[in-house]
């Protein structure tokens, strides 16, 4: 089971989430994301990418092979992180 | 470039090792972790023809990866056993393809069965999480559901139909970084 978490004070209320979200995961209540369906998330963390405020949390998620990252690039940024 | 330039060269090339014609290679040469760059190369060159196939047959394109896929599925499952059960089939197929396409049915939560009927189709929706198409667009910085990935879809309907004898169809719902959903139509 995927939990999600919304930090409501990174959160702007653009509903950018609530529109891309293929399984209408999130609804917008006060200007803030609320996950009302978290039991349907399937884990593509479109969501993720696509908050301009980097406010979601998801846990429980199967994170997919990403061989395609440059390993030298993740070298040079852990240097300078 | 001087022949001191050729000659250091080609000393890179130059090792000890003996081959002998009936060693068998026993380890993956160079080790897994050596292969980064060939996996780039891969993907590359594979972004490169999707992209330059589009260009060229524009919306042809999805016709021409789909069907190569699709007999490929096909070639692929005819040495699969034969199982009528489309769910006991995606089970195998997702055994097997585990790791380079790992995918699982999956459902609403408030659905009580994996085989939807919904206006008239029925279907089982699929999320696909290790993708190597998915890998390679986003490597590209390509756009996720074109013609690479029907090669993919038609890989998947070939591949479930020679298993269970039936005709399918392969929709995508939604494509994202970590996962894609799919529905698999059944005829
Ligand atoms: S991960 Fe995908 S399915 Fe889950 S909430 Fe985000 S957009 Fe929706
Ligand atoms: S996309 Fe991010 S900032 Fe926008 S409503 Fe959703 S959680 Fe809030």
């Amino acid at each position: 089971m995927i939990d999600i978490h919304v930090d409501e004070d990174a959160c702007n209320g653009c509903g950018l989430c609530v529109k891309d979200c293929p399984m209408h995961v999130y609804e917008l209540q006060d200007s803030t994301a609320v996950p009302v369906k978290a039991g349907d998330c399937m884990g593509c963390l479109s969501c993720h990418e696509i908050c301009p405020t980097q406010a979601l949390e998801h846990r429980g998620v199967y994170p997919s092979r990403r061989h395609y990252i440059d390993l030298r690039v993740c070298e040079m940024l852990k240097r300078v992180i | 470039m001087s022949e001191g330039t050729i000659e250091h060269m080609k000393e890179s090339f130059h090792t000890d090792t003996i081959y002998r014609s009936e060693d068998v290679p026993l380890g993956c040469i160079p080790p897994p972790e050596e292969l980064e760059d060939t996996l780039h190369g891969l993907m590359k060159l594979n972004g490169l023809i999707i992209r330059s196939l589009e260009e060229i047959a524009g919306r042809g394109a999805n016709a021409v990866t789909y069907r190569a896929g699709k007999k490929f599925g096909h070639e692929v499952a005819k040495y699969f056993r034969k199982i009528d059960n489309v769910e006991e089939a995606l089970e195998e197929l997702s055994h097997i393809l585990h790791g380079q396409y790992t995918f699982e049915a999956w459902k609403p939560a408030d659905r009580a069965s994996y085989v939807i009927q919904e206006n008239g189709t029925t279907f089982i929706y699929l999320v696909f999480h290790d993708c190597i198409v998915r890998q390679t667009l986003r490597r590209n910085g390509q756009e996720q559901g074109g013609p690479l990935c029907q090669t993919l879809f038609g890989y998947v309907v070939g591949a479930i139909e020679e298993i269970t004898g039936k005709r399918a169809k392969l929709e995508i719902v939604h494509t994202g970084p970590n996962a894609c959903l799919k529905k698999l139509i059944l005829m």
